[in-house]
């Protein structure tokens, strides 16, 4: 849909909100058109009794690697919708649909008023935002993306597929999943704001599963990016020198308590699932950040110094505008250790009579964004560069641990207290600077908060996963166990 | 969507079929005694799937005019056309019997007819008799979430169905703190049911905040689970998640037909003791979640997946139901018109036995009684780890005292082979909070069971 579309469907939306009593009305209106391909190919588990013909037979293997076959699993399709937040008397009512017809917008901006109506009135709301003008460019769209034929995705799928197999003859089995998105979004208020912006996503997970003598292993890469990248074969070979790196994996002897290298991954993952909520000005407000009171004051090592960008070029987080409307920015957040400042939306940062840092998303999870209210979420959460590779951190370790790929339950974390336990699939006991052998999943404890207190080095292989641009690091203090 | 179907047809398909979807989902939540979100939300839209060759293709679309639904049309068949050229595996849907049938629903007390005012009051009258028990209760977390609206299907060979989907819930959570010690525990009820359930004195919002306010305190003089292999008295809550999310899902017949599941092959062995019988179907008479077809056009069948211990059947869509070479069984479910429909569980329980649980509890003589659970993990293999939310430590058949960090371990297959007794109080639930999830998809279940005592359980003691 088209600009105009989009603002001529959210003025309707506003407009029929105040008709009905509001006093202020928010109109986001999403539209996105979105191909996804999950494709497994290799040898699929043999059990008996199984469907005949895909049992775990060599010859099926060599079926699949010469003629590229596999399962594949695709879905297509386009979502329109528009999130409605009608205010009336400091209370704030939210409903959304998934539909652009007129009908269904007015009865959504009616019962955002209704549903106003019985909220109590809140002493902390001030107001919408104003029109601001957009500081930068915005993000990158790609035209590429939008236009990907669906043959080319499956392409990429399997020949990612091919590629991981042929790495290697110990790698049995690949998963590749790989998505192309492009979506358009307006808000609009009745403040007179009327902003608009569209982006293009291009994401890839490929996966490889080893087996080696009654073992088995696994490992993955990601790819998360505005734009297209023709190119699997980086991203297959990475992710299958991790998968083979990992066979013949040991339990640790003992528990370790000490250094532990976070590959840039590993860090990405567990960072961006804790730190974005200590720095939410709302948290912060309602005494659920650590935070709290320590702006001006040392919260980490010299070495780290975090700024969140919204106007970094082709950042995957780059927007002209946040989604209430507000342009986004650029904000230090922790200079050479000192904490310099918080992420606001319009609802926190009117609570302390400032203005918004444009950090207000409606982007969570699987959900519509249309479907769920702004949250505070950084943009770009960028972690300075410090210098040496992986392999300079690894050999200042000396012993120690190193955690590579993705983590399991990084997601369970305390993000209150900053306490986290997760499993490390694809670690590595560091001996005497070099890495020595792969260990069996073990638990990485410690505190997020507490470790960027306890960096020892910040690498330079600064990788951008989602939300978080960061380097590799070695963090003192970090127990793991088996 | 039956131009969509014939424009499917039209351009090659050999089979075509569409869902389309028009349903309201509303959550309230109100922390202590102030209400603290409402959300509304209204999906909309049509999917449509396609087969040709050997594979399907699916595409959707959430704007409703005709270029738009024939424009998904046309890719769910571009789908199936490139992949059938990449696959090893053959999606056949399997013969059923053409329906033609529209079921409404009608309950007292619709939510759609109660104010939203009410079912706002349902959450506040919970959080002021939960306070009011005990200046203990330092927080009291509670929510109502309704869930409506009609499903309409339609595919090439003629069927036609609609229902009218209806899950409503009314939960509550305390917190109870004193000194250092917190704790919490919870209570909450739904299904396919009018308002008028809450009005029920067993299901009101004050016997529901009395009772979690008052588990909450009980936990606060509670002992930690000692660790160890102890006989064990599960109640119906956890014991339905059992039900569900380690054995239910092996169950399921694309993960057998892939070799996936440890069932695979298992058909006629006995793999539980004579009393277990668990069953998955789309509108039992005792509660749950109320399904009358599933998302293939497919009449939901009771299906007797293990029965008197020994297992009889899968759960079936109509491709894996070829690839099994049986017939389907109506468990194909998407989340919404967005999602291709996938195999999955409807209402899956524990069938009623005949113990009486005093009785049961009595033959345990020592061990743990294991109450409720906020779920845990479970492996494809049926090895689960659950934290129960409360328990008490069994003395002579009599409860001792309280514990916390409740945690069993296990394995599926093996437990369901040491259940010594099946009790007479089947119960079956479904809420609007959480729901099963699989593939990135969310479906709304119903899970249920009787009071289960089971030989030598492991504990993970303090977790």
């Amino acid at each position: 849909m088209e600009e105009n579309e989009l603002f001529e469907i959210g003025n309707k939306a506003v407009k029929h909100a105040q008709e009905s009593g509001a006093d202020e009305a928010e109109a986001f209106v999403y539209t996105e058109d979105q191909t996804s391909v999950t494709f497994i190919g290799g040898i699929f588990a043999s059990r008996s009794g199984a469907v005949k013909g895909l049992k775990g037979t060599f010859a099926r293997l060599a079926e699949f690697w010469i003629k590229k076959k596999g399962l594949p699993m695709i879905t297509s399709g386009i979502k329109a919708g528009v999130g409605i937040r009608s205010v009336v008397n400091k209370a704030v009512g939210f409903c959304s649909v998934s539909n652009t017809e007129e009908k269904k917008i007015l009865e959504a901006a009616e019962e955002a008023t209704k549903i106003a109506k019985i909220r109590p009135p809140d002493p902390n709301w001030v107001s919408l935002p104003d029109s601001k003008k957009p500081l930068g460019e915005g993000g990158v769209f790609d035209k590429r993306v939008s236009q990907l034929e669906i043959e080319d995705l499956l392409e990429y799928c399997s020949g990612s597929c091919v590629a991981m197999g042929d790495f290697d003859k110990r790698i049995v089995q690949a998963l590749i999943m790989a998505s192309a998105m492009s979506a358009a979004f307006a808000t609009i208020n009745t403040n007179g704001l009327e902003a608009f912006d569209k982006r293009t996503a291009f994401t890839a997970y490929l996966e490889a599963k080893a087996k080696s003598r009654g073992e088995e292993a696994s490992s993955g890469e990601e790819l998360i990016s505005r734009s297209y990248s023709r190119d699997f074969h980086p991203l297959a070979r990475s992710a299958s020198k991790r998968t083979i790196e990992s066979l013949g994996k040991k339990p640790l002897s003992q528990k370790h308590t000490g250094k532990v290298v976070f590959e840039s991954s590993s860090w990405n993952e567990l960072f961006s699932a804790i730190f974005p909520n200590g720095i939410s000005a709302l948290n912060v407000q309602e005494s659920r950040s650590v935070y709290k009171g320590k702006i001006g004051t040392v919260v980490a090592k010299e070495t780290v110094s975090i700024v969140d960008d919204g106007t970094l070029y082709d950042g995957f987080g780059t927007m002209k505008i946040d989604d209430e409307g507000v342009p986004m920015q650029k904000k230090p957040i922790i200079e050479k250790g000192v904490l310099d400042g918080f992420l606001y939306d319009q609802y926190a940062a009117k609570r302390e009579g400032r203005e918004s840092s444009g950090n207000a998303s409606r982007q969570f999870g699987a959900a519509s964004p249309y479907a769920i209210q702004p949250v505070i979420r950084p943009s770009n959460l960028v972690f300075s560069p410090g210098t040496g590779s992986l392999d300079d951190l690894v050999r200042q370790t000396g012993n120690g641990v190193l955690v590579k790929g993705s983590l399991t339950g990084a997601l369970h974390s305390n993000v209150i207290t900053g306490d986290f336990s997760v499993s490390a699939n694809t670690a590595f006991k560091i001996e005497n600077g070099e890495v020595a052998y792969p260990l069996k999943p073990c638990t990485v404890a410690g505190n997020l908060y507490e470790a960027l207190g306890s960096v020892v080095a910040v690498g330079n292989d600064t990788r951008s996963f989602r939300t978080v641009i960061s380097p590799s690091l070695i963090v003192d203090k970090i127990v793991v166990s088996t | 969507m039956d131009k969509a179907l014939k424009h499917a047809l039209a351009i090659g398909a050999r089979f075509a079929e569409a869902k389309g979807e028009d349903t309201t989902t509303l959550s309230i939540g109100a922390m202590n005694k102030e209400t603290r979100t409402v959300s509304q939300v209204s999906n909309v839209g049509v999917g449509v799937r396609a087969f040709y060759g050997k594979s399907p293709g699916f595409s959707f679309s959430s704007i409703l005019d005709e270029e738009s639904v024939l424009r998904a049309a046309e890719k769910a068949v571009k789908i199936a056309k490139a992949s059938t050229k990449k696959t090893l595996l053959v999606f056949k849907p399997a013969a059923v019997r053409t329906l033609q049938e529209k079921k409404s629903t009608n309950v007292d007390k619709h939510p759609k007819q109660v104010s939203l005012e009410e079912k706002k009051e349902l959450c506040l009258r919970e959080s002021k008799t939960a306070m009011e028990v005990s200046k203990n209760i330092v927080n009291v977390n509670s929510g109502f979430g309704e869930y409506h609206g009609t499903i309409y299907y339609a595919n090439s060979e003629g069927t036609k169905t609609s229902y009218e989907p209806l899950l409503v819930g009314l939960r509550v959570i305390c917190v109870a703190k004193k000194g250092a010690i917190i704790v919490d525990a919870k209570d909450e009820y739904g299904g396919s049911v009018g308002l008028g359930t809450f009005e029920e004195q067993a299901h009101s919002p004050e016997t529901m905040a009395k009772n979690a306010a008052n588990w909450a305190l009980e936990k606060l003089k509670s002992k930690p689970a000692p660790a160890g292999k102890f006989d064990t008295l599960v109640d119906p809550k956890l014991a339905a998640v059992l039900a569900h999310e380690s054995f239910g899902h092996l169950s399921e017949g694309d993960g057998v037909a892939l070799g996936i599941s440890p069932l695979s092959g298992k058909i006629g062995q006995k793999l539980g003791t004579e009393d277990v019988t668990i069953i998955d179907e789309g509108m039992p008479e005792k509660g749950g979640y109320a399904l009358p077809f599933d998302d293939e056009g497919v009449q939901c069948v009771r299906v007797e997946i293990l029965k008197n211990g020994v297992l009889q059947h899968y759960l079936q869509s109509r491709a894996t139901a070829t690839m099994l070479r049986t017939e389907p069984t109506g468990n194909a479910r998407s989340q919404d018109y967005s999602f291709e429909p996938i195999v999955r569980m409807r209402n899956t329980y524990f069938d009623a036995g005949t113990w009486r649980p005093e009785e049961a509890l009595k033959e345990l003589k020592s061990g743990v009684y294991a109450i409720d659970t906020n779920g845990g993990q479970v492996e494809d293999t049926g090895t689960f780890l659950f934290k129960a939310v409360r328990g008490y430590w069994v003395e002579n058949g009599e409860l001792k005292y309280p514990l916390r960090d409740v945690a069993l371990t296990g394995n599926i297959l093996e437990l369901l082979k040491r259940i010594e007794a099946v009790c007479n109080d089947l119960q079956i639930g479904s809420t609007t909070f959480g729901g099963c999830g699989k593939m990135n998809q969310r479906a709304y279940v119903g899970i249920g069971s009787p009071h289960l005592r089971i030989k030598e359980v492991l504990f993970g003691g303090a977790a």
